[in-house]
């Protein structure tokens, strides 16, 4: 058995092998910013979720429009192979592939293991960023079918539809927001969306070296928690991160047709008025 | 209320440089972050966690002859930003007295505008770890 779209996927040694390749762009996207600047694969260039890929005012992305700006001073064009790799097992890693594709970038892959994985094999880090001739960038009409949205979400809760909380399981029962001095929450209320099954993102990967974990493992984990390929699934987080990974994880690993990754998250969820809860 | 002088010096140059100079000056205190000394290595039940990161952050604070504290950080090389942060306010606050540490507040970083470099969300790291520096100081008032 192997991943249902294993060509979203490159090792190490793909990587280090197109280093030099005209038609790949490698891009570092991290929790911690600071990491591309510390060192980053040669050739790499720095998409940051939160300086690159926000609207600059509204909590959004960027429009298409400002998308295309981005992608043009990479130097990516629209046939370029974009290659995605970060901290923390790939979670900004895949949320910068998530908003790729919702912008139709067909050809995009995520290095198994991520920076983890390259820095335990001693392959080589430089400081030196990167400049590419600028390309001439065309985005697609941003992709509905990837996104899930707040009234979308209250609909598939009532409807007993199967939504995902990847977060902590001291996260999902709500304890979290009850910790003293814990600011990074951002929302008035804990707990998860009714009906919401709790599978930990991290579940999904090898601990040692961010690898995702073989697809009997992956298809064993989410099927034996009721998340089957024929529903229609959404993924949340608390920003929509590590629901990327999910995201990733249903959709291209395990072939599911109809998944969804809810940016708004609980972040949104948590501060909404009347939004229902269960803990 | 001013802020310990070393503190107040850093927050004022970081108030005047640019977004690039702010990055630029955080990445050199993430580089130059302190090795956890050898007799600190292996006593993690003995230092403060600090929960709010979303990376492991342990410190502990150790009082000089003087009075002072002189604080001591374990933050794992894969969250430069965090390490950072830890560096300017050891920077900013070892050698002050538990008294003066216990007097900064929450929220000194406000005027060095780094929200413009890195996110607000990251920034709330620093009152974190200010926080249970502020432990560490309440523990050696205690144990005087």
């Amino acid at each position: 058995m192997s991943y249902v779209h294993p060509e979203y996927l490159v090792d190490t040694e793909w990587v280090a092998a197109h280093l030099n390749d005209a038609n790949v762009r490698i891009i570092e996207s991290d929790e911690d910013p600071l990491l591309y600047a510390i060192g980053h694969i040669p050739g790499a260039v720095q998409v940051d979720w939160f300086s690159t890929l926000q609207h600059p005012l509204r909590r959004d992305f960027l429009t298409r429009e400002q998308f295309e700006q981005v992608n043009s001073k990479l130097g990516i064009a629209n046939d370029t192979i974009v290659v995605f790799y970060g901290d923390k097992s790939n979670w900004f890693a895949c949320y910068a592939l998530w908003l790729f594709q919702y912008y139709g970038h067909q050809n995009v892959k995520i290095i198994n293991g991520g920076r983890l994985k390259w820095e335990q094999e001693n392959r080589p880090l430089v400081k030196e960023v990167p400049s590419y001739a600028e390309a001439a960038y065309r985005a697609k009409e941003a992709d509905k079918s990837i996104r899930a949205f707040r009234d979308e979400v209250l609909q598939q809760s009532n409807a007993k539809k199967p939504l995902v909380y990847v977060r902590s399981p001291k996260e999902y029962s709500g304890e979290l927001t009850h910790m003293p001095n814990y600011p990074q929450e951002g929302a008035t209320r804990g707990g998860h969306i009714p009906g919401a099954v709790s599978i930990p993102w991290a579940q999904a990967v090898n601990e040692a070296d961010s690898t995702f974990k073989t697809p009997e493992e992956l298809r064993a984990l989410y099927e034996g928690k009721n998340i089957k390929p024929d529903g229609e699934v959404i993924a949340y987080c608390r920003i929509g991160e590590r629901s990327s990974l999910t995201w990733f994880v249903l959709k291209y690993l395990l072939g599911y047709p109809n998944v969804k990754n809810y940016d708004g998250s609980w972040t949104e969820w948590g501060n909404l008025v009347d939004a229902p809860i269960e803990k | 209320m001013s802020l310990p002088p070393k503190l107040q010096e850093l927050v004022d140059d970081f108030a005047s440089m640019t977004r690039e100079e702010k990055l630029e000056t955080l990445i050199a205190f993430a580089e130059s972050f302190p090795p956890l000394p050898d007799w600190l290595k292996d006593e993690r039940a003995k230092m403060e966690a600090v929960p709010e990161c979303m990376t492991p952050v342990f410190l502990f604070g150790e009082k000089q002859p003087d009075g002072g504290i002189h604080f001591y950080f374990d933050i794992p090389p894969q969250s430069p930003t965090v390490r950072g942060l830890a560096s300017i306010l050891a920077s900013g606050l070892n050698g002050c007295t538990p008294e003066e540490i216990l007097t900064v507040p929450g929220d000194f970083y406000s005027p060095m505008n780094l929200q413009e470099a890195v996110s607000q969300q990251r920034l709330n790291g620093f009152t974190g770890v200010l926080a249970h520096m502020k432990h560490e100081a309440v523990r050696l008032l205690e144990t005087r």
